[in-house]
C-alpha cells in the first residue's frame, strides 16, 4: 500500500479506470467501513453503505466535485452524511429501529454482565447522542484517530475537538447510566 | 474548563498508552472525580469498536463499485458520441445559416445602401447602420461610425431635396442660426410652425438637437414636427464647420424667406415681425460682410428655393454654406448645397 499514489489514483478514477478504483478501494475501504460499522449495528447495512460512500466518490469526480485536498477526509465526511440520512430512515420507521438497536434489558438488571452485553448497552447509549457527538466519538474511539487528525477531519481546531469529545464522553456516560436505569 | 479538557485529552492517552483510569487520574486528584466517569465512558467507547470487515465483505463490495464504474463508463461513452453527434449537427447548422444570411443578407443591406427615406429598404439600411455600430467596440471607431451616419443623413437630406421628393426625415445637427420660423440646422433649412414640438429647455444657436420632419416637395426646406436638444456628447455631422461662411449665410435665408413670404401667400405686416437671432460674433460679421459685399447675399444655397424666393436666376452661382471661398471648384460636388446641382448629378433611380 506504500505505493498508493492518491493523485495518480484521482486521475486514474476521472477516466473510471478499473485499476484505479480499485487502487482507492483497498486503500480505504476498511476504514470506511469501520467508520459506518461504529455507528450503525448492522453488518450488512453497514457493507452496503460503504460501497455506496465509493460510488458517490465516482459520481462526485465525473462532476467535477470530488476531493480537493484529502480523500480519506471527503471519503469519511461523505460516510458520515450517509450515516445521518440512514439514521434518519430509521428513526421515521422506529419499529425496525427497536429491534436491533436496542437491548432486550434483562441483561442490564443482573450484577454482572459480559463484555458482550456492556457493548450492546454502550450501543444503544452511543445511538442516542447527537450526530456530531457520534462522528467525534466514531474517529477518536473507533477508528483511533489523534487529536490533530480528528481536528483535520472535522474541519475544526484541536481545543474545540477537545471540548467536543468531553461533551459526547459526558453525554455517552449519561445514557449509559439512564440504559441501565431502565 | 480549559484545564479540564486537556487534563482529559492528557489521561486519554495515557490510557491508551495501556494505563489504567486510576493510574492515569494520579496526575489531577483535583479533577479526578469529575474525570472518572468521562474516562469509563472513553473505555466503552473503544471497546465497541469494531474489527476489520472480512475479506468476503471486501470483495464482494468491490465488485459492486466496479460494476457500476463500469455502467458510468459506458453511460459516458454513449453520451459522447450524443455530444459528438449534437456538435456536428449545431456545426452544419450554423455553416448554412451562415451561408444563407452572407449571400441574402449581405445583399440586401448592399442594395439597401443607396436608399433614403421614403424608400422601402431604407429601415434595413437604418438597420445594418445600428448593428455596425453595436459591433464596433473600439470606442474612437464607434464615434467616427455614428458621425459618418449623421452625414449620412444630410447627405441623404440632399438626394431628397434634389429628387423633390417629400419624405420623413429624422436627422441630428447644429443650429447655425434661428431666423424666426426659419431655422438652419447643419445648412439644412427648417421651418417651424406651430405645430412643431421643441423638447428640450435653452434651444438656441449652437445647440445640438435631433429634428424630426418632413422634406417638402421641391422646396429644399423640412417641416419640423420635433426638434429635441440633444445631450452633450451627442453626436453631430460633421460637414461643415467654417464659422465665417456660416455667418454669411445666416443672412440670407432670413431675406430670401421673408421675400418668399411677401411674394407668397403671408401678410406683409406679419413677416416683418419675423426677428433673427444669432451669436453676437456672427450679427457683427454679417453687418460687415453685407456692407463689403452684397452679392453675398443673394448667392448661397437658400437662393434656390423656388417657392421662398424669386431668385432661381442665382441658382447658377450657388455653392454649399461650408465652401463658399472655392466657389468655382466645388460648386458641382457641393453636399449640402442648392438644388440645381443635384437635379443634374443626382437624377437616377433608385433601389425601392
Amino acid at each position: 500500500m506504500s505505493s498508493f499514489n492518491e493523485r495518480h489514483a484521482l486521475d486514474g478514477l476521472q477516466r473510471l479506470e478499473s485499476q484505479a478504483i480499485s487502487a482507492i478501494y483497498d486503500q480505504y475501504f476498511s476504514e470506511v467501513y469501520r467508520y459506518v460499522r461504529y455507528r450503525i449495528n448492522d453488518d450488512r447495512t453497514a457493507e452496503d453503505i460503504a460501497s455506496d460512500v465509493f460510488v458517490r466518490l465516482l459520481e462526485a469526480v465525473q462532476k467535477k466535485q470530488g476531493p480537493q485536498s484529502s480523500l480519506k477526509g471527503w471519503l469519511i465526511a461523505t460516510a458520515s452524511h450517509a450515516v445521518n440520512d440512514h439514521l434518519r430512515r430509521q428513526y421515521r420507521r422506529p419499529e425496525e429501529a427497536l429491534s436491533d438497536a436496542i437491548p432486550d434489558g434483562r441483561p442490564s438488571i443482573h450484577s454482572e454482565v459480559d463484555l458482550r452485553d456492556r457493548n450492546r448497552m454502550v450501543q444503544s447509549a452511543y445511538a442516542q447522542l447527537t450526530p456530531e457527538q457520534q462522528h467525534v466519538l466514531d474517529l477518536r474511539f473507533g477508528q483511533g484517530y489523534s487529536l490533530e487528525e480528528t481536528a483535520v477531519l472535522l474541519k475544526k481546531n484541536i481545543n474545540a475537538v477537545k471540548a467536543l469529545q468531553f461533551r459526547a464522553l459526558a453525554s455517552l456516560q449519561r445514557q449509559i447510566g439512564e440504559v441501565n436505569h431502565e | 474548563m480549559n484545564n479540564l479538557y486537556e487534563a482529559l485529552e492528557v489521561c486519554l492517552r495515557e490510557i491508551e498508552r495501556g494505563a489504567s483510569i486510576e493510574a492515569a487520574l494520579l496526575r489531577y486528584p483535583d479533577l479526578a472525580d469529575e474525570l472518572r466517569p468521562i474516562l469509563e465512558a472513553s473505555v466503552d467507547a473503544a471497546n465497541i469498536a469494531v474489527p476489520l470487515p472480512s475479506e468476503t465483505a471486501v470483495q464482494r463490495n468491490r465488485a459492486k463499485v466496479l460494476q457500476r464504474a463500469a455502467q458510468m463508463r459506458e453511460a459516458k461513452a454513449k453520451s459522447s458520441q450524443r455530444t459528438w453527434f449534437v456538435s456536428l449537427r449545431r456545426l452544419v447548422v450554423t455553416v448554412v445559416v451562415l451561408l444563407v444570411l452572407s449571400v441574402s443578407g449581405t445583399g440586401l443591406v448592399r442594395a439597401s445602401s443607396a436608399t433614403v427615406p421614403g424608400d422601402n429598404l431604407y429601415p434595413v439600411k437604418r438597420t445594418w447602420e445600428d448593428m455596425l455600430v453595436a459591433f464596433t467596440f473600439n470606442l474612437q471607431q464607434r464615434d467616427a461610425l455614428e458621425v459618418e451616419h449623421e452625414n449620412e443623413r444630410l447627405q441623404e437630406l440632399q438626394e431628397l431635396f434634389a429628387e423633390g421628393r417629400s419624405a420623413k426625415v429624422d436627422f441630428n445637427g447644429s443650429i447655425k442660426s434661428q431666423n424666426g420660423n426659419l431655422w438652419i440646422v447643419s445648412n439644412i433649412s427648417v421651418m417651424i410652425s406651430d405645430q412643431t414640438e421643441l423638447r428640450g429647455q435653452g434651444i438656441s444657436v449652437g445647440s445640438a438637437v435631433r429634428v424630426k420632419g418632413t422634406t417638402q416637395g421641391n422646396n429644399n426646406i423640412v417641416l419640423a414636427e420635433q426638434i429635441e436638444l440633444l445631450p452633450a456628447g451627442a453626436k453631430l455631422p460633421d460637414t461643415e464647420d467654417e464659422p465665417e461662411i456660416q455667418q454669411e449665410k445666416h443672412e440670407d435665408p432670413v431675406q430670401q424667406f421673408e421675400d418668399s413670404s411677401n411674394s407668397g401667400n403671408g401678410s406683409d405686416g406679419e413677416r416683418q415681425t419675423v426677428e433673427e437671432t444669432k451669436t453676437p460674433e456672427s450679427e457683427s460679421e454679417n453687418n460687415n460682410e453685407s456692407v463689403e459685399d452684397g452679392s453675398n447675399n443673394t448667392n448661397t444655397e437658400w437662393g434656390s428655393d423656388s417657392n421662398l424666393n424669386d431668385s432661381h436666376e442665382n441658382e447658377s452661382n450657388d455653392n454649399s454654406g461650408s465652401n463658399s471661398e472655392d466657389d468655382s471648384s466645388l460648386n458641382s460636388n457641393d453636399s449640402s448645397g442648392g438644388g440645381s446641382s443635384y437635379e443634374s448629378s443626382d437624377g437616377g433611380g433608385r433601389d425601392d
